[in-house]
């Protein structure tokens, strides 16, 4: 799934979240979202799950345009978007297993795979001994956990994470990136990221998109692009 | 797990209180249509019991000359819109008691052809017709014993026929709005419980059907057991106290006996109560979930 982020600017009342964005993310490609707190990360994801609207610009997921889209195209895109909240967003009395299921049951998971893939996700975020405890029962980082595998049960196009390193130890925080690049790299999945753990942006090659103040500072992307285009043009001056 | 029914099970199951008031509201009010169907059954058949029943009954006196018996017969004969003169004699009107009391044997080993008085009945198309042939013969006592002019009877049924059906009908129709109100209110409660979940479910690509559907099969599910359970022990209640009532109201079988009638009602009441229950909880969940 393609992603189009065309002059968006958000605003609540005179606050303004987010100021003229223009970004593309290209399938299967890892982004990291990186800015300090309040900087608009969370409300750029928010956009992308249509949970809010652009106050102008537009926004393409899909190539359909999210303010323009009928309900059934957004709810259709939504199914395709696996989402790690920065507040997990787990059911109170659901237990994790039924939180998963819930999710699968959405998409219309084929209700006989249902078992097995809970058994598959959970067993990659290692909750294994956690499956029938609600939400209430767990710790933080095993919310974020319970949340990464709701996410990747549906197997997503793309996944937005926000902050989901912020609960979790420097281990499972590597765990958890780890397993985000892999689901890149096998299933082709489009991972956004946002996080302030410079230390995991800088280890992985990965493109960046710096945001402060609401105003794009950086793309990694963009560099990357005319540093390829000043290469282009040098060779061909030779 | 999938959606839907055992999402509906979780949601009773979690606020019982609500679940069981809604309940309870449901069975009331269908324990109350089931009286009214009833009711309003017994009275129609009493109504049409005497509606075509002989309007006039003259009882002639006893010993009277077949000549008189004939003239008169010619003369109620002639008056305009008689639809029927039927006479009744002696040994006919011990048969007529005889079967109407059946059940008392007390009652008809007592009586003989001898003391019951012949008459005749007569049925009319215009009631007018009927008040001149009380005034004609209600003075003629050489021929005339007694007159039954049932226009009063009739009209006094009729009246309480009508106060009980409406007022039933007032009654349920204000029993169910309270309930289809209360059942609206309830599941808007609940939904409101549920916003955060309905929230995460929207955001994880859910249709608004889709959050909605759990709350719909929760109202049917409250109209469809409160409509059963309100039948049942009504039409119960009412199956073993007919014989009772039946005898009362004799010769009109006021209650029915057949089984298929009460499978009917309960077939009725099931039907209205999957109507009143999803369109209360539509009510209830489109005050919080849009369409």
């Amino acid at each position: 799934m393609k992603l189009v982020f065309n002059n968006v600017d958000k605003n609540y009342g005179v606050i303004s979240a987010l100021k003229n964005i223009n970004f593309t993310v290209e399938p299967g490609e890892f982004v990291f979202i990186v800015g300090p707190s309040g900087a608009g990360k969370s409300t750029l994801l928010k956009l992308i799950l249509n949970q809010i609207k652009p106050s102008n610009g537009e926004i393409m997921v899909d190539n359909i345009n999210l303010t323009l889209g009928t309900k059934q195209e957004i709810d259709n895109i939504r199914r395709k978007i696996g989402v790690i909240f920065q507040d997990y967003q787990l059911i109170m009395d659901k237990s994790i297993e039924e939180n998963i299921a819930l999710s699968l049951d959405i998409v219309s998971f084929p209700k006989e795979k249902i078992s097995a893939k809970i058994d598959e996700v959970i067993n990659q975020v290692n909750l294994n001994n956690r499956r029938f405890l609600f939400p209430s029962q767990l710790s933080g980082g095993e919310l974020q956990r319970a949340a990464l595998a709701r996410a990747l049960a549906i197997e997503p196009e793309i996944i937005l994470a926000d902050e989901p390193t912020g609960n979790l130890d420097n281990e499972n925080s590597w765990n958890l990136v780890k397993l985000l690049s892999n689901i890149n790299k096998n299933n082709h999945a489009t991972i956004i990221m946002t996080t302030h753990n410079q230390e995991i942006v800088n280890s992985l090659d990965k493109r960046q998109i710096e945001i402060k103040d609401g105003e794009i500072t950086h793309d990694s992307n963009s560099h990357q692009k005319k540093a390829k285009k000043d290469i282009h043009s040098k060779k061909h001056e030779q | 797990m999938s959606n839907n029914p055992k999402t509906t099970w979780h949601h009773i199951r979690r606020s019982p209180i609500q679940s069981l008031t809604a309940l309870i509201l449901m069975t009331f009010s269908f324990m109350l249509v089931s009286l009214f169907i009833v009711v309003n059954s017994g009275l129609s058949k009493v109504l049409v019991y005497f509606e075509t029943k002989p309007e006039i009954t003259i009882f002639i006196k006893d010993n009277l000359p077949q000549a008189d018996i004939d003239n008169l017969q010619k003369d109620l004969a002639n008056y305009q819109d008689v639809k029927e003169i039927k006479f009744i004699s002696k040994e006919k009107a011990l048969e007529i008691y005889k079967q109407q009391n059946k059940n008392n044997p007390m009652l008809t080993e007592m009586v003989t052809a001898s003391i019951l008085p012949a008459s005749f009945e007569i049925t009319v198309t215009d009631p007018k017709t009927l008040e001149k042939i009380y005034q004609n013969y209600a003075t003629n006592t050489n021929v005339v014993d007694e007159i039954i002019y049932q226009k009063d009877v009739i009209n006094s049924l009729l009246d309480w026929t009508n106060i009980i059906r409406r007022s039933g009908f007032i009654i349920t129709i204000i029993v169910f709005i309270i309930s289809f109100f209360s059942v609206s209110t309830i599941i808007g409660m609940k939904t409101t419980n549920r916003k955060d979940e309905i929230k995460i479910s929207r955001l994880l690509g859910a249709s608004k059907f889709y959050v909605k559907k759990p709350f719909l099969l929760e109202g049917i599910f409250y109209g469809l057991i409160g409509s059963f359970i309100g039948s049942i022990l009504t039409l119960t209640l009412i199956y073993f106290v007919r014989t009772s009532i039946n005898t009362f109201f004799q010769p009109v079988v006021f209650i029915p006996n057949e089984l298929s009638f009460y499978g009917l009602v309960i077939l009725a009441q099931l039907l209205l109560g999957l109507i009143i229950g999803f369109f209360s909880s539509l009510i209830g969940v489109r005050r919080y979930i849009k369409f």
